[in-house]
């Protein structure tokens, strides 16, 4: 077939995008690989010693804070995920009561247009020891309780999931909000006339209908749970001592403070590792939903 | 104004044939129809002379230029689509300027076709609107404008009436055809309606499986089928085909069905010498039966059949028979389609010479 | 008289009751189940607000006020004194000139990198959605998943080559790097709204003009206000809150204001004035936040999109 003009200028059209995922995105992810495997230090070094190309990562995995930050990691999945559970009994409850949808929407939503370097520092003040809101339960007499969480290694990390479910909760709303109301209104109707209560048809019908946007939100949640930096930065700079590492906040570390660009090299490819392993559930499922509608359309 | 021809064409997605070695060819200011059943390939065919797609083989050839390779706006053509595909951002003007800005003409020339077109198709008052703002015949009536402005030889047409309510598609029926009896240009035009087919072409093609099953005149179409499948497609209601059998005696050549009724096909046309006992199909067409009860005087043959049911479609109704297990349909006088009680026995007459036959075994006309 | 009125009266009863029997409905009332879903709905509203409040009078306290421990107290008296200090002296690093410097390298940095992210996504997503491309599907499906990949895997790589191209440390390279991050999702975005183009309109254009171009810029993008103005949003916030890919690319001449901002806030010398770092806060938190409340649906629209396609 001859050449034509209007078959190759969207083809040129695509080369500036298609030439940063090449070298942007595919060529600097092969890039960090392969230097996971040299000595690098503070400046790239190519040769791999073959007699002991693992030892980053042996390293790694010898590391206290590589294994506290992995231990954080998975406790702030399972904590972040009230965010979830949150967010869905906020949804439903606004999806039911229509009175004041678009106050309580937009209150509930704007952590999220905030920076996180932001909401660290709010949060940060206010689980401040002295002058926080520890001090304010004090002076009306509930010595009892303690609020400062971020000054201990044992609480730090409730304090970050604290913060990170207020800021996050608006979004998991939002996104059941848009599930439910996609859930075809005569459900209701029915409900009604069959006289059904409304907490069994939620948890008979409702919640299995939105199986997907439950998904999608756990997914979510767990890539925003690996990306988990800012927040840290401003809250508890990996403290105290290292007790609020993560895995993206270790990584850094060890690329700008340490120098060592062969270990933060191979912290970065476990992240990786980390993602993918989220992420697959998400292409099977994508495929699979694809494939049952064309099933569906058939 | 071209002629237009597709040479050995075929188009395949992957494993999937659509069109396989196709050939037609159309003389200048013939309006082609493409009609046949969805899925039948008639608008692959359409999008492959439009160059929106690609053939797989073959060649396309306007008037004496090769247009496979080229692209869609330097083949000459202009095309009608089905949802009218207007911009929605532009004017009605602007839509039809769009087409021209490119092709490099001196400004008070578009102008001048802008003009000429918005006058024949009488949309001048709505030169300055959107298209949002246009009821569904007026959006035809731009989408047609925006072909003609582009003063070329060819135009296509896709399904360009589906989306119109009874009346004016009528309407618009009347004004492509006024279009090209003024114009005269050639005209490729994909449907699945035959009544736009019947009223609007010079020439036929009705396709079915990606296979051209018959390319005539709509009369040729119509009254000489050329298989089962035209025979059968063409026509409301649809033509009878029944199973019988032929027979050579006593200097006539008779169909005989399976209850004994005998037709006298004598004067028929055979293209080849027809075989004593040979299996075929008869195709009676319902307009061509006599009246109910009526004067049998010189039919080819008589049916003494109950009556199934009766219709009224407006103008005319159509009377159903319980005839060998089937239904034998019937066009009859609505004044005698009420006095037709279900179960009442009638007999009625088939015209002489009217009758179509087919080989059972192949499905070709006899 | 009376008669009459009796008369007439029973004409009316009559006219009544041929009509269909009226009942007044008392006006609906509100439900226990809708006032304790209120209570719920208002509390829960109470744990979002009250960071904000907290920030906002503590920005507005003297230090004295503050130690004295009432986190929710309103400042006894109002001043300005802590916006100003964080806007004109506060310290990031050495440098201490204030919030301000950030902010108008926040404000540099932004521009740029709307224009790049915006132009390459659009006309990539044009181009995929559109235009038979062979190679589109493998092609989407790596977007795909570059847009999930973590930050630090290519981190280095990053610096490395902005470093050749010698705009590491400058408005520039931080603006490039967040075009370069952000193409994948906005891409994806633009792609999946061109997607509902209808096929035959851009048939048509192409039979009209063929040019891949013309078609875009005549057609395409005039079609593409309300995903314009979504992505906008989503992309101003974004790059305006990030911290990231300005404390990685920014040096110490390009730091958009949430690097300053968390340099103050973790400073570990000497004693921390939370007043300062409040109004710190604020002052880079107005922006979106502004956005966020004029346009707010439009906000939820971006990141939402940005969350499902992506």
């Amino acid at each position: 077939m001859a050449l034509r003009w209007s078959r190759l200028s969207p083809q040129l059209a695509l080369t500036p995008a298609l030439a940063v995922t090449a070298v942007a995105f595919v060529g600097a992810i092969g890039w960090t690989i392969y230097l996971s495997f040299t000595r690098s230090r503070r400046l790239p070094e190519y040769t791999i010693d073959w007699s002991e190309w693992g030892r980053q990562y042996s390293r790694l995995f010898r590391d206290d804070a590589w294994m506290i930050s992995l231990r954080n990691l998975i406790t702030l999945g399972l904590g972040s995920a009230l965010a979830i559970v949150f967010g869905f009994v906020l949804a439903a409850m606004i999806d039911k009561e229509k009175r004041g949808e678009s106050l309580f929407r937009t209150v509930f939503l704007y952590p999220l247009a905030v920076s996180l370097i932001v909401t660290g520092a709010a949060w940060r003040w206010m689980f401040n020891p002295d002058m926080g809101i520890e001090n304010f339960l004090h002076q009306i007499g509930l010595t009892g309780l303690n609020f400062s969480w971020l000054a201990h290694a044992d609480t730090a990390m409730y304090g970050i999931i604290l913060a990170s479910v207020w800021q996050s909760s608006g979004f998991y709303m939002a996104l059941m909000l848009a599930g439910l109301k996609s859930i075809n209104s005569e459900i209701w109707s029915a409900a009604k006339l069959d006289g059904v209560p409304l907490w069994r048809l939620y948890i008979e019908i409702v919640i299995p209908m939105m199986k997907f946007t439950f998904i999608t939100c756990a997914i979510l949640l767990s890539l925003g749970v690996i990306k988990a930096y800012d927040v840290i930065v401003a809250m508890t700079n990996g403290g105290p001592g290292q007790s609020t590492y993560v895995p993206a906040y270790f990584t850094i570390q060890a690329l700008s403070s340490s120098g060592n660009l062969g270990y933060a090299s191979a912290a970065a490819v476990m992240m990786l590792v980390i993602t993918a392993v989220v992420f697959l559930p998400l292409v099977l499922l994508t495929a699979w939903q694809q494939r049952r509608r064309a099933e569906a359309v058939k | 104004m071209p002629r237009v021809s597709f040479e050995h064409i075929t188009k395949t997605y992957g494993h999937l044939t659509v069109l396989d070695d196709l050939n037609l060819a159309i003389e200048d200011g013939d309006f082609l129809v493409l009609l046949g059943p969805s899925g039948c390939g008639k608008t692959t065919l359409l999008n492959l002379l439009a160059g929106l797609l690609d053939v797989t083989d073959g060649r396309i050839v306007i008037g004496d230029r090769d247009v496979t390779d080229l692209d869609p706006k330097d083949r000459g053509l202009a095309m009608v689509f089905q949802s009218y595909a207007l911009y929605p951002t532009k004017t009605v003007r602007g839509n039809l300027k769009f087409g021209l800005v490119s092709s490099k003409l001196p400004a008070d020339e578009i102008e001048r076709r802008v003009a000429w077109a918005a006058k024949l198709l009488q949309i001048e008052p709505l030169l300055d609107r959107k298209p949002a703002q246009l009821s569904g015949g007026q959006r035809q009536r731009v989408a047609i404008g925006r072909a003609l402005v582009k003063n070329v030889g060819v135009f296509l047409f896709d399904e360009p009436l589906s989306n119109l309510d009874a009346k004016l598609r009528t309407e618009m029926r009347m004004e492509i055809k006024r279009l090209h009896d003024e114009l005269n240009h050639t005209v490729v035009y994909v449907t699945h309606d035959q009544i736009e087919a019947m009223t609007m072409a010079t020439k036929i093609a009705v396709m079915n499986a990606g296979v051209i099953q018959q390319f005539g005149t709509p009369d040729e179409i119509y009254e000489r089928p050329a298989n089962l499948f035209v025979a059968g497609f063409i026509g409301s209601p649809a033509m009878n085909l029944r199973k019988a059998k032929l027979s050579l005696a006593n200097g006539r050549t008779e169909a005989i069905f399976g209850s004994g009724i005998r037709l006298d096909v004598s004067d028929y046309d055979f293209s080849a010498r027809p075989e004593d006992g040979a299996e075929i199909i008869a195709g009676l067409r319902p307009e061509h039966f006599g009246t109910p009860d009526g004067s049998v005087e010189g039919a080819a043959g008589v049916f003494n059949v109950p009556v199934q049911y009766a219709e009224r479609t407006g103008p005319d109704a159509s009377a159903y028979f319980r005839f060998e297990d089937e239904l034998l349909a019937l066009r009859i006088d609505p004044a005698i389609a009420s006095a037709l009680a279900p179960g009442q026995a009638v007999s009625v007459g088939f015209l002489r010479g009217k009758a179509n036959l087919f080989d059972a075994r192949t499905g070709q006309r006899m | 008289m009376s008669e009459l009125t009796v008369a007439q009266r029973a004409a009316g009863a009559e006219i009544a009751i041929d009509r269909a029997p009226y009942f007044p409905r008392r006006k609906k009332m509100i439900t226990g189940r809708s006032i304790a879903v209120l209570v719920f709905l208002s509390i829960c509203a109470l744990f979002f607000a009250v960071p904000l409040y907290v920030v906002v009078v503590t920005s507005f306290k003297t230090m004295a006020q503050i130690r004295e421990g009432a986190i929710f107290a309103p400042p006894s008296m109002w001043t300005l004194e802590a916006w100003d200090y964080a806007w004109n002296q506060a310290c990031s690093g050495i440098n201490c000139n204030g919030l301000k410097v950030g902010f108008w390298n926040s404000v540099a940095i932004l521009f740029p990198s709307l224009v790049l992210s915006i132009a390459l996504s659009m006309v990539t997503g044009y181009a995929l959605a559109l235009w038979n491309v062979r190679w589109a599907g493998p092609f989407l499906f790596l977007l795909f998943i570059c847009a999930f990949v973590p930050f630090q895997i290519i981190m280095f790589p990053l610096i490395s080559m902005t470093s050749t191209l010698k705009v590491y440390g400058s408005i520039w390279g931080v603006a490039l790097v967040h075009s370069v991050l952000s193409m994948p999702v906005l891409t994806l975005i633009f792609r999946n709204y061109y997607k509902d183009v209808p096929q035959e309109i851009l048939s048509a254009a192409i039979m009209d003009s063929g040019s891949f171009w013309r078609i875009f810029f005549e057609i395409i993008v005039p079609m593409s206000g309300n995903i314009l103005i979504v992505i906008l949003i989503l992309q101003i916030t974004s790059v305006w809150n990030d911290y990231l890919i300005g404390v990685t690319f920014g040096g110490f001449n390009a730091q958009p204001m949430t690097v300053n901002l968390a340099n103050l806030i973790t400073i570990s010398t000497g004693t921390v004035a939370y007043n300062q770092n409040m109004a710190a806060a604020l002052l880079t938190a107005i922006p979106p936040l502004v956005i966020y409340f004029l346009v707010g649906k439009l906000f939820v629209q971006g990141i939402t999109a940005g969350a499902i396609k992506g």
